[in-house]
C-alpha cells in the first residue's frame, strides 16, 4: 500500500492499535450525545410552554421541563466525574473537542459499508410498491 | 372549563413536535444502551427510557384533545410490506 503526504492513512479498522482506549472514547461520545439530547429536550419544553395555554398541557410540559433539568444535572455530574467533560479546565476541553472531532473525521473517511444497502429482495414484496414508493 | 376543551391548533402542533421528539429520544436511548460500556451511563440511559415511556403516555393523553384527533388502529392500515 502506498501513502501520499496529502492524505496519509492514519486509521485502519483492522489495526488492533485502534482498540486502545476505544471503550472510553466511545462512551464519551455516547454521553455527549445523551447530554445534548436531554439539553435539547429542556430547551424544547421551555419554548413549547411559552406557546401553550391549556392547563393540562402546561402542567405536563412544566413537569417534563423540570424532569429534563434534573436528568441534565445527573448526566453532567457523571461526565465530569468520568473526565469526559471538563467545564472548568477549558484547555483540556479544547484538546478533547479537537481529539474527538479528528477521530470522528478519520472514522468517517473509512469505507465501512457495502456499496448497495437497499436489501431489496429480502422482503416478501417490494417495500411500498402499492403506493409507487419503489419508483420514487 | 378551558382545560376540558379541545386544544388550540398551535398547541396541538406543539404537542405533535413534543411527542415525536420524545419518541425519537426514547428510540435512541434504548438503542445506545446496547452500545455503551460504562454501567453508570447505561443506568442513566435506562432511567431516561423509563421516564420517556411515562412522558409519552402523558403526552398522548393530552394530544388526544387535538382538533384533528382520530382513532388509532392497532396496526398500520397499509402495512409497508403489503
Amino acid at each position: 500500500m502506498t501513502f501520499t503526504e496529502t492524505d496519509p492513512i492514519k486509521m485502519d479498522y483492522v489495526d488492533p492499535a485502534n482498540a486502545i482506549n476505544m471503550p472510553e472514547m466511545a462512551d464519551m461520545t455516547f454521553a455527549l450525545d445523551f447530554l445534548i439530547r436531554v439539553k435539547d429536550g429542556v430547551r424544547y419544553s421551555a419554548i413549547a410552554l411559552t406557546e401553550t395555554i391549556s392547563l393540562d398541557a402546561r402542567a405536563l410540559l412544566y413537569a417534563q421541563l423540570h424532569q429534563g433539568i434534573a436528568l441534565h444535572q445527573e448526566i453532567t455530574d457523571l461526565m465530569v466525574r468520568k473526565k469526559w467533560f471538563h467545564p472548568h479546565e477549558l484547555h483540556e476541553q479544547y484538546q478533547l473537542d479537537n481529539f474527538s472531532a479528528n477521530n470522528t473525521v478519520a472514522i468517517a473517511k473509512m469505507n465501512l459499508y457495502p456499496e448497495d444497502t437497499r436489501r431489496k429482495g429480502m422482503f416478501d414484496r417490494t417495500p411500498d410498491e402499492h403506493v409507487g414508493g419503489n419508483q420514487a | 372549563m378551558i382545560n376540558n376543551q379541545m386544544l388550540a391548533a398551535h398547541e396541538s402542533l406543539e404537542l405533535h413536535e413534543a411527542l415525536n421528539l420524545k419518541t425519537l429520544n426514547l428510540a435512541k436511548s434504548k438503542l445506545m444502551q446496547g452500545l455503551v460500556f460504562d454501567q453508570e451511563l447505561k443506568d442513566l440511559m435506562q432511567k431516561d427510557v423509563e421516564q420517556s415511556i411515562l412522558a409519552i403516555n402523558n403526552l398522548q393523553a393530552v394530544y388526544a384533545k387535538a382538533p384533528f384527533q382520530a382513532p388509532v388502529p392497532e396496526f398500520r392500515p397499509t402495512p409497508i410490506l403489503n
